[in-house]
């Protein structure tokens, strides 16, 4: 229904902001354009809705843009500007009939029809309640509801929002992005610039990614979302997870400290399981050193975020007891490191290796903490046997921290004692 | 939607009486006072062909300063004070800025000494019987506000501040320029602070003249888009997304206006601070829309203007007090209002 073809468009003559760009849009799709700021979002914006002059075809519904007034523009395609202030206290049910000025004639009021669309304007986006209101006496998130009236008051074939809820509070910026996707869900074509790569995952189907005015990627946002592109265009290194109530992606941003290719301050061995080990790891890789884990179970908590931050596993098969030739791979990682942390993890029948590979590691010499937040009495599950393991490795020389924040403690002591 | 209606019907419905008691006020009062009663009744004589009931020669009299001296005086206050207003709001509307005011932002200036060099340099030069006084006032007009305005602009805002400095440091440049040209041509300093003041003494139906056509052609044209200014006030962009042509109507409107403005001063000279007052006063009633802003404006523009050249000729009778002093004595503190209350937000 919207087709781009070639469009290039800027500020005055030698100012070019968007350099050829071509994309198109079908109808009743929701599609978010992403990208850092300046890579011309809103010049896009402005250049399919007309107010900046364009080179190249912009086609809606199989007619060129360029040839049409102002006001065959306003009927087909309307805009939800970035913020909306008026000083000037229109009422609301004002500011939403300003949208059927495409339809009115000189001198005439509005018409049965006019007031249709306004009425249906105010009831989807939920502003009926205050018609009679002052524009602004309203919050940010209730004029942003009736700007997208006054859009919605145009019958537009296709809405274009220009970053809607960049200056709204987390609550309103989901209010307003639940009002659109649910004004896509009964019909309304969307094109969204939105800067927030998360609402943007949660809500649009597909995504175009701009940088520097020109596409970079274009697709399913599985496919547009990934931690490479992100890393191209914004140059920060991403974690993508997936949501796990709606399995959209998310992206969280991974700490400057741990990109640091710098020298390490030696290895350490962590052996931890469902979920014992996070705080462990994150923490040991802030502090500098080279971290490896073992043996983890794929799909475990541990395991994926041990893999997200880039720690070397010895990964099992998932829900498995620890097999021989993990529990080797597992060894083979003790040996290379300096200390050997056990995490604070239950111990069953499935990983009682891991307890094994530590009395390895105390065989081997090697400084080890076990971290006991919680008493090991209470998290044995061999009936006493692990906890008469983890004495006797007491016994044996293994320092005990009360939580990891201990362990960090005792590492940095012992670190500091070495060198 | 038929409720705003009607309140607005009543709006108009009151300004027009309230027009109508000052402008018969403004007949019966002066050197000359005139019952009310007897004014009506002269005036009913004239509309339904009555003879009022008195002696010959009183009524000769009144006749005379009531169709000769006041009334023409009273329509050509109401001319101006329409003018005035209306710009005004105009110039409001496509600032997006409470404080623009043709005198504030320097039009009137502009106009004045346009009009000045008309009357002083090309002494008698006119086309088609009109002077060029009015010519020149309305290029001086046009001129100042452009340059005012690109002066004050940053980006496609013009913020409050700027726009007063831009046009009170324009407007006291072309008002020492006036009084430069003024002196060096008559040397007659009641004229110059006639010019600079604002003021009816002396003017008669020649005047309604000059000014009727401006107003004629200027008034519909600004109606016409009115609606549009409306969507100016949300910005611009946003009046485009709508559907208008907002750059060409800006233009046209700025033009209008000034056109307006400068008709005001060609027949009054400067008086300040009306196109200012009223479209506030107006809004505080009525709300911003334009549709029912500028019609309520003219009329009490009209009201505003009338009844301020009747405090002028009376207030100090036989003296007469400029004009501009009245309204700068009504404008001058409101401003002042305006401007602390712009802390909080403008409307």
């Amino acid at each position: 229904m919207l087709r781009l073809e070639e469009v290039h468009c800027g500020y005055g003559d030698d100012e070019e902001i968007i350099k050829g760009v071509s994309f198109s849009v079908k109808k009743g799709e929701f599609v978010g354009i992403v990208g850092p700021n300046g890579c011309g979002k809103s010049t896009l914006v402005k250049g399919i809705s007309s107010v900046l002059k364009s080179t190249g075809e912009v086609i809606l519904e199989n007619e060129g843009l360029g040839k049409l007034s102002a006001t065959q523009i306003a009927k087909k395609l309307a805009v939800v500007p970035q913020n909306f202030n008026t000083e000037f206290g229109f009422t609301v049910h004002e500011i939403v009939s300003m949208g059927r000025t495409p339809y009115l004639k000189r001198f005439k009021g509005e018409s049965p029809e006019d007031f249709e669309a306004i009425k249906y304007a105010m009831g989807a986006t939920d502003i009926a309640c205050f018609t009679n209101k002052k524009i602004n006496e309203l919050s940010g998130g209730e004029k942003q509801r009736v700007v997208i009236a006054q859009a919605i008051a145009q019958e537009p074939k296709i809405l274009i929002l220009d970053e809607p809820t960049s200056h709204l509070d987390i609550n309103y910026q989901l209010e307003i992005m639940e009002l659109v996707k649910k004004l896509n869900k009964e019909g309304l074509t969307v094109l969204m610039v939105i800067h927030d790569l998360n609402l943007a995952s949660a809500y649009c189907e597909r995504l175009i990614m701009l940088r520097d005015g020109v596409i970079l990627d274009d697709g399913l946002v599985e496919k547009v979302l990934t931690a490479d592109n992100i890393s191209r265009i914004f140059g920060v290194d991403v974690l993508v997870h997936r949501n796990p109530l709606t399995g959209k992606r998310y992206i969280t941003s991974v700490p400057k400290s741990y990109a640091s290719k710098g020298k390490t301050k030696g290895r350490i061995h962590v052996i931890c399981g469902s979920g014992a080990g996070v705080p462990i790891m994150h923490g040991l890789k802030e502090m500098g050193y080279r971290v490896s884990a073992g043996v983890l179970n794929v799909l475990d908590t541990d395991e994926e975020v041990a893999e997200k931050i880039g720690i070397e596993i010895v990964s099992e098969a998932p829900f498995s007891s620890i097999s021989d030739g993990a529990f080797k791979l597992n060894l083979d990682m003790i040996k290379k490191a300096d200390f050997v942390i056990l995490a604070n993890i239950p111990i069953g029948e499935g990983n009682f290796k891991n307890l094994l590979a530590v009395e390895r590691a105390i065989e081997m010499e090697k400084k080890v903490v076990i971290s006991e937040e919680t008493p090991i009495e209470k998290r044995d599950y061999l009936g006493g046997k692990a906890t008469g393991l983890i004495e006797s490795l007491y016994r044996r020389g293994a320092v005990r921290a009360k939580d990891s924040r201990d362990v960090f403690e005792i590492i940095g002591r012992m670190s500091r004692c070495q060198s | 939607m038929h409720r705003f209606k009607r309140e607005n019907i009543s709006y108009i419905f009151i300004l027009l009486v309230l027009l109508g008691g000052v402008m018969l006020l403004a007949a019966s009062m002066g050197a000359v006072p005139i019952p009310i009663a007897t004014t009506l009744k002269i005036i009913a004589s004239k509309v339904f062909g009555t003879k009022p009931a008195l002696d010959v020669n009183t009524l000769n009299i009144y006749e005379t300063i009531l169709f000769k001296v006041r009334f023409a005086r009273i329509v050509l206050a109401v001319l101006v004070g329409v003018a005035l207003s209306v710009s005004g709001v105009v110039y409001q509307g496509i600032f997006k800025n409470p404080m623009a005011d043709p005198y504030i932002i320097g039009v009137s200036s502009g106009a004045a000494l346009g009009a000045t060099v008309a009357a002083i340099v090309f002494k008698g030069l006119g086309v088609f019987g009109f002077t060029l006084v009015p010519v020149l006032a309305f290029i001086g007009a046009t001129l100042t506000v452009f340059f005012v305005y690109n002066l004050a602009r940053t980006g496609t805002k013009v913020p409050v501040a700027t726009l007063l400095l831009a046009g009170v440091a324009i407007g006291a440049l072309l008002q020492a320029l006036t009084s430069f040209v003024m002196i060096l041509g008559t040397k007659d300093l009641h004229f110059v602070i006639f010019w600079l003041m604002g003021g009816f003494s002396s003017k008669n139906w020649d005047h309604v003249m000059v000014m009727l056509p401006f107003l004629i052609l200027g008034l519909p044209l600004i109606f016409y888009y009115s609606r549009d200014l409306n969507l100016l006030l949300l910005g611009e962009e946003r009046a485009r997304q709508l559907g208008i042509e907002a750059e060409k109507i800006k233009k046209v409107l700025i033009i209008v206006a000034s056109l307006l403005a400068a008709s005001a001063v060609a027949v009054s000279g400067i008086v300040g601070f009306v196109g200012l007052i009223v479209p506030h006063i107006i809004r505080l009633i009525t709300g911003p829309d334009h549709r029912i802003l500028i019609p309520c404006s003219a009329l009490f523009g009209a009201s505003f203007v009338v009844f301020s050249d009747l405090l002028a000729r009376t207030l100090m009778a036989p003296t007469e007090i400029p004009l501009g002093v009245i309204t700068a004595l009504f404008g001058a503190p409101f401003f002042i209002y305006l401007l602390k209350r712009s802390k909080r937000g403008l409307f």
